[in-house]
């Protein structure tokens, strides 16, 4: 009963328009001064014990910030050359890529509305002037955006790992082949409907251009084997793994891509992509390589500026990158520490386990279970923030599900895989407003053009459901079976 | 909703504005080079920051707790504007002020809390009552002696040993300094959730969220867009 007015108020005051952070601090605090002894004290100590007591957290901030310098512009814009040399040339070749790209990016950076942004802002425009219609464009980009989440590195997965004390590597390999598979999912509908429909195609443009562009887009892709390699090579922790991610970012960012800081061309953030964005494909496939030459022109190398190695740690450029991270991780930070009050509220009260032990009375198996978390998370992830909504949930469902012997990693990838289709369905989907934006149109016709991919991503997200091998097997075989401690 | 972005409008208000955006990126900046540099010092000459940690991990904390009182002021917080959306502009009003007045109640349950955890560790007394201040309790016990675990002390608070530790000399630097940012920090937050709710009431400010992170940039498009 208390858990219900727990829960009602926390939805009543989101609902008013309170932010989701006050809304689960405040419920939490009145149900612990109401119900027991807790003290504000011991509560502000939780809350700064949220940051200063929890090491798993620290890799947050960090993985923001690699991707925050790794979406300064050049990097995606490169990601997106090597995607056409690729697969540019199949049927519905620039959709592909566009999917194939957003993969890419995906694992550079742990956001599915960056992705959008950042790979969007170039396909979108690139497919509309080879002739595909602008609802084709949004829907395919606006779905492959969702994969930020679910390809590691993830923020969500991060926050999940923590909430529920899994291990952030094992959530990051469990990721790989539900990510590997989700993308391919998309890329085959796109190539059946390419097939049937006619859609253009562009040329292949030789081995030449995918070796060109592979070397190109290669120093920003290297950071993935940073950090899958370095987590799983041993050498470093998750957070470490970030820490070095970003420093590598803004490395690349300054001195080899030189899309930001004393080197580039104007000393703008983002010019360089749309500079060589506008052009790509149309019928020239070399124009975008040859706009890529132009900009490589205007920027300063090193030999002609050496004092740059010194002035880039204090550019205008870099400020802002580390502002803007910093900005957000102070948003979701705050949401994450008023969770973990909610959590204490949680775990104090034994409500997951009152919860699983009427489940399991009333003769609801692991199956009911998984369907009733599909609901909730389909339900939730259309209003909320995909992080805010595992903190909440998670520390609920993961008790019970580990009472239903379920797999703790298996769960971990169908909540993101939740959050996902959250994040595209209306009416509040946060993917669907940030394509709107990005692609220019109104929201109801994203909505449209991204169903015939949803109900792709929902079959998708049945076999994640029912099929725990996808998401297992890699962390089983590369890191032993799982222990579970109750 | 679409937010315009922040612009301060008075010389203090820019000042303060500069002040916050650059020390939310130095204390980023700050925590990442320390990780950074720990992680090239093992490999790279087999010795370590024996701090590092430590210090990486108050900096995070000094980072939440400072900033979120700059995102209250450029509207920056997450939340649900589906039903407000809806609404038309008199209700939506009114449950845009009941919202910021529980966030006026949240902050200042918190900011007594804050005081109430900081305030043994700096020699003062914590407040009574359960979640109203209702006057100081002399009984306090004095927790000024707890240091960190790793954290050098630094010489600019020596003075602290004087002030609150009987004269006794700090080996390490006393937990009071670093848990000092938390009544600084919420006390910020109740400050800038005052001068959102006057905002409210006089119609210089429409709401307390955005619905997410990316809001800022999607307006850098639908700009250029524009001008194009």
């Amino acid at each position: 009963m208390e858990v219900a007015v727990l829960f009602g108020l926390i939805i009543l005051f989101l609902l008013i328009g309170v932010p989701i952070a006050v809304s689960l601090g405040l419920s939490s605090i009145i149900f612990l001064l109401v119900l027991s002894d807790t003290s504000l004290a011991s509560i502000a100590q939780s809350f700064y014990q949220a940051m200063a007591g929890h090491y798993t957290l620290l890799a947050i901030p960090f993985f923001i910030l690699a991707s925050a310098f790794m979406s300064t512009g050049g990097v995606a814009a490169r990601i997106i050359r090597f995607s056409i040399a690729l697969v540019g040339h199949l049927p519905g070749g620039l959709a592909i890529a566009g999917v194939f790209a957003c993969m890419m990016f995906a694992a550079l950076s742990g956001s599915s509305p960056a992705t959008v942004v950042a790979i969007g802002t170039i396909v979108i425009a690139g497919m509309r002037q080879v002739g595909y219609s602008r609802d084709f464009a949004a829907g395919v980009i606006c779905n492959a955006g969702t994969l930020g989440i679910l390809i590691p590195p993830s923020i969500v997965m991060v926050v999940y790992a923590s909430a529920t004390d899994v291990s952030v590597g094992r959530m990051f390999l469990a990721g790989v082949i539900p990510g590997l598979l989700a993308g391919l999912m998309l890329m085959t509908t796109i190539y059946v409907i390419a097939k049937v429909k006619n859609l253009p195609k562009g040329e292949w443009q030789g081995w030449g251009e995918v070796w060109a562009s592979a070397r190109e887009a290669s120093w920003g892709l290297f950071l993935i084997v940073i950090i899958l390699g370095g987590i799983y090579g041993g050498i470093f922790t998750p957070t470490e793994a970030a820490a070095v991610a970003a420093v590598y970012a803004f490395l690349i960012a300054s001195f080899v891509y030189r899309d930001m800081g004393p080197l580039s061309a104007d000393g703008a953030v983002g010019s360089a992509s749309l500079a060589d964005a506008g052009v790509p494909m149309g019928g020239k496939p070399k124009s975008l390589s040859a706009a890529a030459v132009d900009v490589v022109d205007a920027r300063s190398s090193l030999l002609q500026k050496p004092w740059a190695l010194v002035t880039a740690f204090f550019h205008r450029d870099t400020k802002n990158t580390l502002f803007e991270a910093g900005k957000l991780t102070i948003t979701l930070m705050f949401i994450i520490a008023n969770a973990l009050i909610l959590k204490h509220v949680l775990t104090d009260e034994q409500i997951p386990q009152t919860i699983a032990a009427a489940m399991l009375d009333a003769g609801f198996g692991p199956i009911m279970f998984l369907v009733i978390v599909n609901v909730i998370l389909l339900i939730g992830g259309q209003f909320m923030e995909p992080s805010g909504l595992i903190v909440i949930v998670a520390p609920l469902v993961f008790p019970i599900a580990i009472e239903l012997g379920i797999d703790p990693i298996h769960l971990g990838i169908i909540m993101v895989v939740n959050m996902e289709i959250g994040m595209i369905t209306p009416p509040v989907g946060l993917n669907l407003f940030v394509t709107s934006g990005v692609a220019g149109m109104p929201v109801m016709g994203v909505v449209k053009a991204a169903l015939p991919f949803l109900s792709v991503l929902f079959v998708f997200l049945i076999l994640v459901t029912y099929v725990p091998w996808l998401s297992t097997f890699l962390p089983t075989t590369m890191m032993g079976p799982e222990i579970i401690t109750r | 909703m679409s937010s315009k972005r922040y612009t301060p409008r008075t010389r203090l208000g820019r000042i303060v504005n500069t002040f916050e955006e650059t020390a939310i990126a130095v204390l980023l900046g700050l925590m990442t080079l320390v990780t950074f540099i720990n992680v090239v010092l093992r490999y790279g000459f087999n010795s370590s920051l024996i701090w590092g940690l430590e210090v990486t991990l108050i900096l995070f904390a000094w980072l939440i707790l400072f900033g979120v009182s700059y995102c209250v002021k450029v509207t920056a917080h997450l939340g649900v504007d589906a039903v407000l959306n809806v609404l038309s502009a008199g209700p939506r009003k009114a449950l845009t002020l009941l919202a910021a007045l529980l966030c006026l109640i949240y902050a200042f349950l918190l900011m007594k809390g804050a005081w109430d955890y900081w305030a043994p560790f700096a020699g003062f007394y914590t407040t009574t009552g359960d979640w109203f201040p209702t006057g100081f309790d002399e009984r306090t016990r004095d927790r000024a002696f707890y240091m960190t675990d790793q954290v050098p002390m630094l010489e600019m608070f020596r003075w602290l040993e004087d002030a609150i530790n009987y004269g006794d000399e700090y080996d390490k630097l006393p937990r009071v300094i670093p848990y000092a940012m938390l009544p600084f920090g919420v006390a910020l937050l109740l400050y800038r959730f005052i001068e959102a709710t006057v905002g409210i009431v006089r119609g210089t400010r429409s709401g307390l969220i955005v619905s997410h992170e990316v809001e800022d940039a999607i307006d850098d498009i639908a700009a250029k867009r524009e001008e194009a």
